[in-house]
C-alpha cells in the first residue's frame, strides 16, 4: 500500500515535469501571428479564444483562468494569453516564465446588465462618470492594479452595507479574475468589486455576490439568476447582443506569456521539501485560504449528505413505482429512470439551474441536492429493485402464510435480507455520488473542488491544491465506505450457536 | 371447518391463453381429519392448497372457514392465515434469522407474546421436532430435513387449527424424507387437522383419514385410503394407483417405420426398468403382430400399458372400424401366431378388432 502510494506520487511528479516544445528564438515572437505552429492557452470563451480560433495553424488550448500559467509552466501549451496587468503583478521569473509582448486585442471591460435593466445601468454610468471626473476612480485603479501579491489584502476602506430589507438587493455574478475580482479571507474583493460596492452604497442597493464559471454568467444573467455580471468582461459585439454593457472602466489587453527558454537555469530552484512548504504556505496559509477549503469541504459534505438522503427517498419512490403491478405506472417509471440515467449529471444540473429553477430563488445548493436526488435516485432505484427481486418469492409467501401483513412481511422478513444485498452495491454508488459533487461549481456552489479552483486561480499552482483535494476525497470515500461496511456487518445474520 | 364450493382457478399463460387449473372443486374438511390430496402432476394439487389460504387468488367459487367466507374482500385474510399453518416444499425459512428467531418472530409480532414466553415455547417446539441443539443456527447451516422440521415448528408456534402441507418432502434427499414424515405422522397421531399434498404414497395411505384424488381440475375420486388404494373405481385413479405407464403408437398402413418403433419401445423399457429379455419379447411380438397377423384393413393403434405396481405388461392392438375379428382370419397353425402365443402369457380378442396380449 505504502509502496503503491510512493509509486503513484513519483508518477505524478514525473508527469508534471514534462516539458513543452522549445520556442527557438523568443525575440522572433512579436505578435499573435507568430504563434503559428504553436499551441496557445487561452481562457475558455474569452475574446482571445475567438480571435485565435480564426488564425490558421494555431492550436488553441481552452482552459480555466487558473490553469493558463500552469499549462505553460508544465509544457501543456507553448504560450498563454493573460491579462497584462495581472502579468505585471505576478512574479513570472520565479516560475521560469516571461512576458513577451502586451496589448493583445486591446479592448475595454465593463459591467454587464440585463437588457431591460437600463435604469440601473445608467445609474451606474452616472456614478462612474462622476468618479472618473473627480479622479477618485483612477486612484482606486492605481491602488488595485499596482498591488503586488503580498499587497493583495490591502484594504481600501470598502464601505460596509447595512442589512436594510427595503433596499433592492442586486445579485452579482462574478468569476475569479485577480486582481479585478477575487476571494480572500474577507470575502469577495478586487477592483471591480470595490467599485461596485461603492456604487451600491451611494445608490442604496444591497449587493450579493455569486461565484460562477465565466461561461455560465451570460446564461445566468438572461435567465434572471443574477442582475449584474462583474467579471472583467470585454465588450464585444456578440456579447452586446445579449448584455447591456455599462461605460467601460478598464482598458487593456492581454500579455503573451511563454517559458523563458533563455533562462532555464533551474539550479536555483529550491528543494522538494522547501517547495512543498512554500506551496502549503501559498495555497493554505496566505489570506487564510484554508478557510476557503474548509468552507468548501463543509459544502461538499452537506451536499453529499442531503443528496444521499434525497437519492434514497427518490430511489425508494422510483423503485416502488417501477415494481408496481400496474403496467402503465411501471413502464413510465422505467422510462423516467432510463431518461435520467441517459443524461449526463452535469447537463441535468445545468438544466435544473438555468432552465427549470432559473427564476425561482432556490440556491445552487438545493438545486444540486434535487438534481442529485433525481439522478442518483434513478440509479439507487435499480439497486433497490435488484435487491428486492433477489429475495425469493417464498420468503413473502412464508410471511403471508404465517399471518404477517404485507408491510410486516416487508419490514421483518424481506427488507433485512434485501438490505444485506443492497448495501455492498449501494456503497459504490454512494462513493460515486460524493465524488460527483465536484461538478457543482457549475451552478455557483463553492464546494471543495471549486474552492481548490479558486485557490489555483490565485496561486497558479496546480500540484498542491489538486493533490490535497484528491486526498480529502479519498478520505471521505474511505470513511463513507467504512460506515456502510459497518452497517452491512450489523445486518449480516450471525449464527448464535455456542 | 373448511367448506369449498365450485372453486375455480384460471391462470393466464404468457402467451395470453387461459389455463384452467382448477375447474370445479368441491370438498369439506372437518376438524381432526387428515386429508391427502393426490393425483397426476399438473392437476392443481398445490394450487388448490394455496387457494385455501389465498396465497393464490381463486378466480371464482366459495371457500368458507368456520362459516366465514375468506374470499370476501372484507375478510382480513391475515387473521385467517394465523390459524392456518402452511409448510412449503422449499421450507421458506427466514434466511436472516436463527432457527429460534424463525419460530418466535410471528408469535411475538402477531400474538403479542413476550420474548421469554415465545422463546420458551419455541424451544419446546424445537425439542419436539428434534432440533433443540440447532436453535441458534441459521437456516443455511441446516440440512434439508432439519429445515423442514424447523418450518413445521415455526408453523406450530402459531398454534394453528389446521396445517397445510405443500409437498413437504419433494425437495428432500431420499435419506431425509423419513425424518420429516415422522414428524408429520406424530402430529397426525395427536389429532392435528392437516391437509397434505404428497407423492409419498405409502405415507399418504398410512396417515390419511380421507384421500382426494384430483384430476383435470376436479375432485375425480374421493374416499378412505383403503377405497382409493385397494379398490379404485375410476380408470384414471386406477392407472395412477397402479402407476400404469403407457406407450401409444398409430400406424396408417403396413409400410410403417418398424425400426423407429423399436427405438420407442427400447426407450419405454429402459425408462421403466424392463429387462432386456422383456424388451426382446415385446419387439418380437410387435413385429409378428404388425408384419404378419394384422391384416391392416385400416389404421392400427398399438397401446402398451405397464403397471409399475404389479409389474404387469399388456399390449393391445386395435384396428379402426373392424367388422370382423382379427384372429378369425388367421390360421391357428400359422408360424406367426404360434410364436406370439409362445411368447405371451395370454392372447385374447375380447371384441372384434382388439387383440389383447399379456406378456
Amino acid at each position: 500500500m505504502r509502496n503503491l502510494f510512493l509509486l503513484m506520487t513519483a508518477a505524478v511528479l514525473w508527469l508534471s515535469s514534462c516539458t513543452g516544445r522549445k520556442v527557438q528564438d523568443l525575440s522572433d515572437v512579436k505578435s499573435v501571428e507568430d504563434f503559428r505552429g504553436h499551441s496557445v492557452a487561452v481562457p475558455m470563451g474569452s475574446s482571445y479564444d475567438l480571435m485565435l480560433s480564426e488564425i490558421d495553424g494555431i492550436e488553441v488550448v481552452r482552459l480555466g483562468l487558473g490553469e493558463l500559467l500552469v499549462a505553460v509552466e508544465k509544457g501543456r501549451a507553448d504560450f498563454c494569453i493573460q491579462d497584462q496587468y495581472l502579468m505585471k503583478i505576478l512574479d513570472l521569473e520565479s516560475r521560469g516564465l516571461t512576458s513577451l509582448f502586451d496589448n493583445i486585442l486591446p479592448g475595454t471591460a465593463a459591467a454587464g446588465f440585463r437588457k431591460q435593466d437600463s435604469v440601473l445601468c445608467s445609474q451606474f454610468n452616472a456614478y462612474l462618470r462622476d468618479k472618473m471626473a473627480s479622479g477618485e476612480y483612477d486612484r482606486w485603479k492605481e491602488n488595485w492594479l499596482s498591488a503586488t501579491d503580498s499587497m493583495a489584502s490591502v484594504s481600501f476602506g470598502i464601505p460596509v452595507h447595512g442589512n436594510d430589507p427595503d433596499k433592492r438587493s442586486l445579485k452579482v455574478g462574478v468569476t475569479n479574475i485577480y486582481p479585478y475580482i477575487y476571494l480572500n479571507e474577507e470575502g469577495i474583493t478586487g477592483l471591480e468589486v470595490d467599485l461596485f460596492n461603492r456604487f451600491c452604497f451611494s445608490a442604496g442597493y444591497q449587493v450579493e455576490y455569486e461565484v460562477n464559471e465565466f461561461t455560465a454568467l451570460i446564461p445566468a444573467l438572461n435567465s434572471g439568476k443574477i442582475d449584474v455580471i462583474l467579471s472583467h468582461m470585454r465588450k464585444t459585439e456578440e456579447r452586446a447582443k445579449q448584455v447591456l454593457f455599462s461605460d467601460s472602466y478598464i482598458e487593456g489587453g492581454g500579455a503573451a506569456v511563454c517559458r523563458d527558454w533563455n533562462n532555464q537555469d533551474r539550479k536555483n530552484r529550491p528543494g522538494l521539501g522547501k517547495r512543498l512548504k512554500e506551496s502549503f504556505n501559498d495555497n493554505l496559509v496566505v489570506e487564510q485560504r484554508w478557510k476557503l477549503m474548509v468552507d468548501g469541504l463543509w459544502e461538499t459534505l452537506s451536499i453529499s449528505l442531503f443528496s444521499i438522503i434525497a437519492a434514497i427517498l427518490m430511489g425508494i419512490l422510483f423503485c416502488r413505482l417501477h415494481m408496481s403491478g400496474r403496467n402503465v405506472v411501471s413502464k413510465s417509471a422505467g422510462t423516467l429512470i432510463g431518461l435520467l440515467r441517459g443524461i449526463p449529471l452535469l447537463i441535468i444540473l445545468m438544466i435544473m439551474f438555468y432552465v427549470v429553477f432559473a427564476s425561482s430563488g432556490i440556491t445552487g445548493t438545493w438545486v444540486t441536492v434535487m438534481s442529485f436526488g433525481f439522478y442518483y435516485g434513478a440509479y439507487f432505484s435499480e439497486v433497490f429493485r435488484t435487491g428486492m427481486e433477489s429475495i425469493d418469492k417464498g420468503q413473502w409467501e412464508a410471511g403471508f402464510a404465517l399471518g404477517l401483513g404485507k408491510f410486516q412481511t416487508f419490514h421483518k422478513v424481506v427488507l433485512p435480507q434485501a438490505l444485506n444485498r443492497i448495501i455492498p452495491v449501494l456503497k459504490g454508488e454512494v462513493i460515486a455520488l460524493i465524488k460527483m459533487t465536484s461538478v457543482v461549481g457549475y451552478v455557483a456552489v463553492i464546494d471543495l473542488t471549486k474552492a481548490s479552483d479558486i485557490i489555483r486561480s490565485r496561486t497558479f499552482d496546480a500540484f498542491f491544491p489538486l493533490i490535497l483535494v484528491s486526498v480529502i476525497y479519498i478520505l471521505l470515500s474511505w470513511l463513507v465506505g467504512m460506515g456502510l461496511d459497518a452497517i452491512d456487518r450489523k445486518l449480516t445474520p450471525k449464527s448464535r450457536q455456542s | 371447518m373448511i367448506k369449498v364450493r365450485h372453486l375455480k382457478k384460471v391462470f393466464k399463460t404468457p402467451g395470453g391463453d387461459e389455463l384452467a387449473v382448477l375447474k370445479d372443486i368441491n370438498c369439506d374438511i372437518e376438524k381432526g381429519e387428515v386429508i391427502s390430496i393426490i393425483g397426476p402432476s399438473g392437476t392443481g394439487k398445490s394450487t388448490f392448497l394455496r387457494c385455501l389460504n389465498r396465497l393464490e387468488e381463486p378466480t371464482s367459487g366459495v371457500i368458507e372457514v368456520d362459516g366465514m367466507d375468506i374470499l370476501d374482500r372484507k375478510t382480513d385474510i391475515s387473521l385467517v392465515r394465523r390459524r392456518m399453518g402452511m409448510v412449503f416444499q422449499n421450507f421458506n425459512l427466514f434466511e436472516h434469522l436463527t432457527i429460534l428467531d424463525n419460530v418466535t418472530l410471528c408469535p411475538m409480532t402477531l400474538l403479542g407474546k413476550s420474548r421469554e414466553e415465545a422463546e420458551q415455547k419455541g424451544m419446546e417446539l424445537l425439542g419436539n421436532v428434534g432440533l433443540h441443539e440447532k436453535a441458534g443456527c441459521l437456516p443455511r447451516e441446516l440440512s434439508g430435513g432439519q429445515k423442514q422440521r424447523a418450518a413445521i415448528a415455526r408453523c406450530l408456534a402459531m398454534e394453528p387449527d389446521i396445517i397445510l402441507f405443500d409437498e413437504p418432502t419433494s425437495a428432500l434427499d431420499p435419506t431425509m424424507v423419513s425424518e420429516v414424515l415422522g414428524v408429520i405422522r406424530h402430529l397426525a397421531s395427536r389429532g392435528m387437522t392437516m391437509c397434505i399434498v404428497s407423492h409419498e404414497m405409502q405415507f399418504v395411505r398410512d396417515v390419511s383419514t380421507r384421500i382426494l384424488f384430483l384430476n383435470d381440475g376436479i375432485v375425480y375420486e374421493e374416499g378412505t385410503p383403503e377405497q382409493i388404494f385397494d379398490n379404485p373405481q375410476k380408470p384414471v385413479t386406477k392407472a395412477f394407483i397402479n402407476r400404469i405407464r403407457t406407450l401409444e403408437c398409430r400406424f396408417e398402413d403396413k409400410r410403417f417405420d418398424l425400426y423407429g418403433l423399436f427405438g420407442k419401445i427400447h426407450t419405454f423399457c429402459s425408462k421403466y426398468g424392463l429387462g432386456i429379455k422383456t424388451l426382446e419379447k415385446i419387439q418380437h411380438i410387435t413385429e409378428e403382430m404388425l408384419c404378419g397377423i394384422m391384416p391392416f384393413r385400416g389404421p392400427v393403434t398399438l397401446l402398451m400399458e405397464y403397471s409399475e405396481k404389479t409389474s404387469r405388461l399388456c399390449m393391445t392392438f386395435i384396428e379402426d372400424n373392424a367388422k370382423k375379428g382379427i384372429l378369425d382370419g388367421v390360421d391357428e397353425d400359422s408360424l406367426s401366431l404360434m410364436l406370439v402365443r409362445g411368447m405371451s402369457a395370454s392372447l385374447t380378442e375380447p371384441q372384434n378388432g382388439v387383440v389383447s396380449i399379456e406378456v
